[in-house]
């Protein structure tokens, strides 16, 4: 057999151990979670070894994805019932909130976040000990991924002041290690 | 279809996450979704859609000549010189872009721009290396600004796409942290009965198993967008606030400051030269900055196979000699992630298989930031709150996409290339109109699937009306075509279908 047609079998065989796994009471068919994602990393491991690294993990990880959501849609279950008790969802935090508030929010999400992250990035490009390109380049990746997590931290968190106080803390430490050496120089 | 699952609710074991922590993140979740929810949507939407932007480049000139082999060095020597004395006659040092990658498209492009005079120029040559036309596809460079900074002022647009990366990012963040049943859930998918429960399936199902792609096109998108801020502010930094020297540090060398007459660079000869320590590698650009002066710096891009990165950059200077080049294909990881940026983006490196895996996860993402909008909106009815007039608009905002894109692509084709971006906004703002006068979120929903459909139909008409029937033509056109046909049906069906009546499918709500 065609060692891709072998990883995809793998691949396939991983998803639907562990969809009979997960469809199963708590506690149940446990053997099948672990040989599931045993089957899983095999089939990366060979669409690593035939595509080399960089493509065959990226394949692998486009072919996971389709592969889960073929299986999603073989679990498809129709209901004419408008609900049931078990499907009770978790309901967001009730909070009570006003304009300024929402504004204050918004700033703290988007702008000082932003800085934050930006501030960080940035002193990480200029302070540390690597090629100009991989400073640069994962310095700037670090941005979106610290924004992003800053934004879903401060719109989650209750507390303005304290997010406010530890973004501000962030963006002195950020900003003084890029910009102090000009100042010092 | 599988017997009904078995199921587990929050009984037994604890969720690895508290409540508290679950709800909070909810609420922050549903807050930012709702904030930017018609941004990411459209960018998702035209994201999809850009993908195949060198397939909607075929199918706007499907006379253009295919060119299915690596052009030979004479072709691409021959092209550059035909370009090159086109472009003196108008500008002073302008730069060349030359171009050919069989993975993404079989057209061999060519492109003149002078960065004084701004003049510009693109064509499509042949094998041999003959400039046939002009590139004339105003709907594909239409979509792909649409994408890339929403016909918004570059530096503003590019900034407002990069943050609604950000913004993307942070809703996979905070949606993972609000499902604490992530696993056990994986495979759940009910349809029918509850609304709400319908489309919360639908949007954590789509959202988990395309969590790596989401997570690669956000990250990548926000990194494309914010880099010139990211850059401007390292460049206050640590290059004296030259915003240049900072990209060029990533970007290579530029051209030098002679601007005495020169022949142009002997491609056939830095290809030889690159062939030297990769015999295996294959042109796919060149891009010569003041071409035709000693100062001259050519960019020459070959690929190896086995990267994700399309090529990497070899720099050549003013007399040919080679002084150093980009790592992108094997240099160190951050020019490795550099050379593979884009290509991640876009799903351009494995031809036309990945690009259709990417079409299927784009799509699911946009259902996913639809299906999020529509949640809170079942949520509000159930809980006898319902909030008719934003059901209308996000409805509306929804399905006046389509429609829009549909008329601009009409517009395109009616050979008035002046006339798009208006044609979108209007059909955009009109879509919006109708849905918030209509009666419930349901009607104007299905009005606007319907007329999307027969504007796209109509799109169709209207292309082989205007192209005829090119039986020796791109066979590409005959795959859009039949795209747009089989869209427009689904569209017109959808929109009268019994489900669509009831309101089951996504978007639609019960009046």
């Amino acid at each position: 057999m065609d060692v891709t047609a072998e990883a995809f079998l793998l691949l396939a065989a991983g998803i639907f151990s562990l969809r009979w796994a997960w469809l199963q009471k708590r506690g149940e068919g446990r053997g099948f979670v672990v040989g599931g994602w045993l089957a899983i990393v095999s089939s990366f491991y060979v669409f690593a070894h035939v595509f080399g690294g960089e493509r065959g993990i990226t394949f692998a990880l486009l072919a996971f994805s389709i592969a889960g959501l073929l299986a999603v849609t073989a679990t498809l279950q129709l209901r004419n019932k408008r609900s049931e008790p078990r499907d009770r969802a978790m309901e967001p935090e009730q909070r009570r909130t006003n304009w300024m508030r929402a504004i204050g929010k918004s700033l703290l999400a988007v702008v000082l976040a932003g800085a934050a992250a930006i501030g960080v990035g940035v002193a990480f490009a200029v302070a540390m000990p690597m090629p100009a390109t991989d400073k640069m380049i994962i310095g700037g990746l670090m941005v979106p991924i610290l924004w992003g997590g800053g934004m879903a931290w401060t719109l989650a968190d209750s507390k303005l002041l304290r997010a406010t106080a530890i973004l501000l803390i962030i963006c002195a430490v950020g900003y003084g290690i890029a910009f102090l050496p000009n100042f010092v120089s | 279809m599988s017997k009904t699952p078995k199921q587990t609710g929050p009984r037994g074991k604890k969720n690895w996450l508290s409540p508290d922590f679950v709800r909070a993140m909810l609420a922050g979740h549903s807050a930012l979704g709702l904030a930017f929810a018609a941004l990411i949507y459209i960018v998702c939407l035209s994201g999809t859609l850009a993908v195949f932007v060198m397939e909607f480049q075929r199918w706007e000139q499907p006379d253009a000549p295919l060119v299915l082999e690596v052009p030979s060095e004479g072709a691409l020597q021959k092209a550059a010189a035909s370009a090159f004395a086109t472009a003196k006659e108008k500008a002073e040092h302008p730069d060349l872009f030359i171009a050919w990658d069989g993975s993404r498209t079989p057209h061999f492009t060519i492109r003149v721009h002078d960065h004084e005079s701004d003049f510009e120029r693109e064509w499509l040559a042949d094998g041999s290396g003959t400039l046939v036309e002009e590139i004339n596809a105003p709907w594909s460079e239409f979509l792909a600004r649409l994408h890339i900074n929403l016909h918004i002022p570059q530096s503003y647009g590019l900034f407002i796409v990069g943050l609604t990366g950000v913004a993307l990012l942070s809703s996979l963040i905070s949606g993972v942290l609000s499902h604490p049943r992530i696993f056990r859930d994986a495979f759940a998918f009910r349809f029918g009965g509850s609304l709400r429960l319908q489309d919360a399936d639908l949007h954590n199902r789509l959202g988990v198993w395309g969590l790596p792609f989401h997570v690669a096109v956000s990250l990548t998108g926000a990194l494309l967008g914010l880099a010139v801020l990211i850059i401007g502010v390292l460049a206050m930094a640590a290059y004296e606030g030259d915003s240049e020297k900072a990209f060029a540090e990533i970007l290579g060398p530029r051209a030098g400051e002679n601007m005495e007459a020169a022949p142009l660079p002997d491609l056939a000869a830095l290809m030889a030269r690159v062939r030297e320590d990769h015999p295996d590698a294959v042109f796919a650009s060149a891009d010569i900055e003041h071409a035709g002066t000693a100062g001259q710096m050519t960019h020459l891009s070959m690929g190896t196979p086995g990267h994700l990165a399309a090529a990497n950059r070899y720099y050549f200077d003013g007399s040919g000699k080679l002084i150093g080049d980009g790592g992108l294909e094997t240099g160190s990881i951050g020019q490795q992630i550099l050379g593979a940026l884009q290509a991640v983006h876009f799903g351009w490196f494995a031809g036309m298989p990945v690009k259709i895996v990417y079409g299927i996860l784009g799509l699911a993402l946009t259902i996913v930031t639809h299906t999020g909008v529509t949640i809170w909106l079942h949520r509000k009815r159930e809980k006898g709150d319902p909030a008719p007039f934003w059901e209308r608009v996000w409805s509306a905002v929804a399905w006046s996409q389509p429609l829009a894109l549909a008329v601009s692509a009409l517009v395109a084709l009616s050979g008035a290339p002046g006339f798009i971006l208006a044609s979108y906004l209007a059909a955009t703002a009109g879509s919006l109109g109708i849905g918030i006068l209509s009666e419930g979120g349901k009607t104007g929903g299905r009005l606007l699937r319907l007329m999307g459909g027969a504007v796209l139909l109509a799109v169709v008409v209207l292309y082989i009306a205007k192209f005829g029937v090119q039986i020796h033509g791109d066979p590409m056109a005959w795959i859009v075509n039949s795209f747009l046909l089989g869209s427009g049906l689904a569209l017109c069906l959808s929109g009268v279908s019994p489900l669509a009546r009831r309101g089951v499918l996504a978007g639609s709500q019960r009046p």
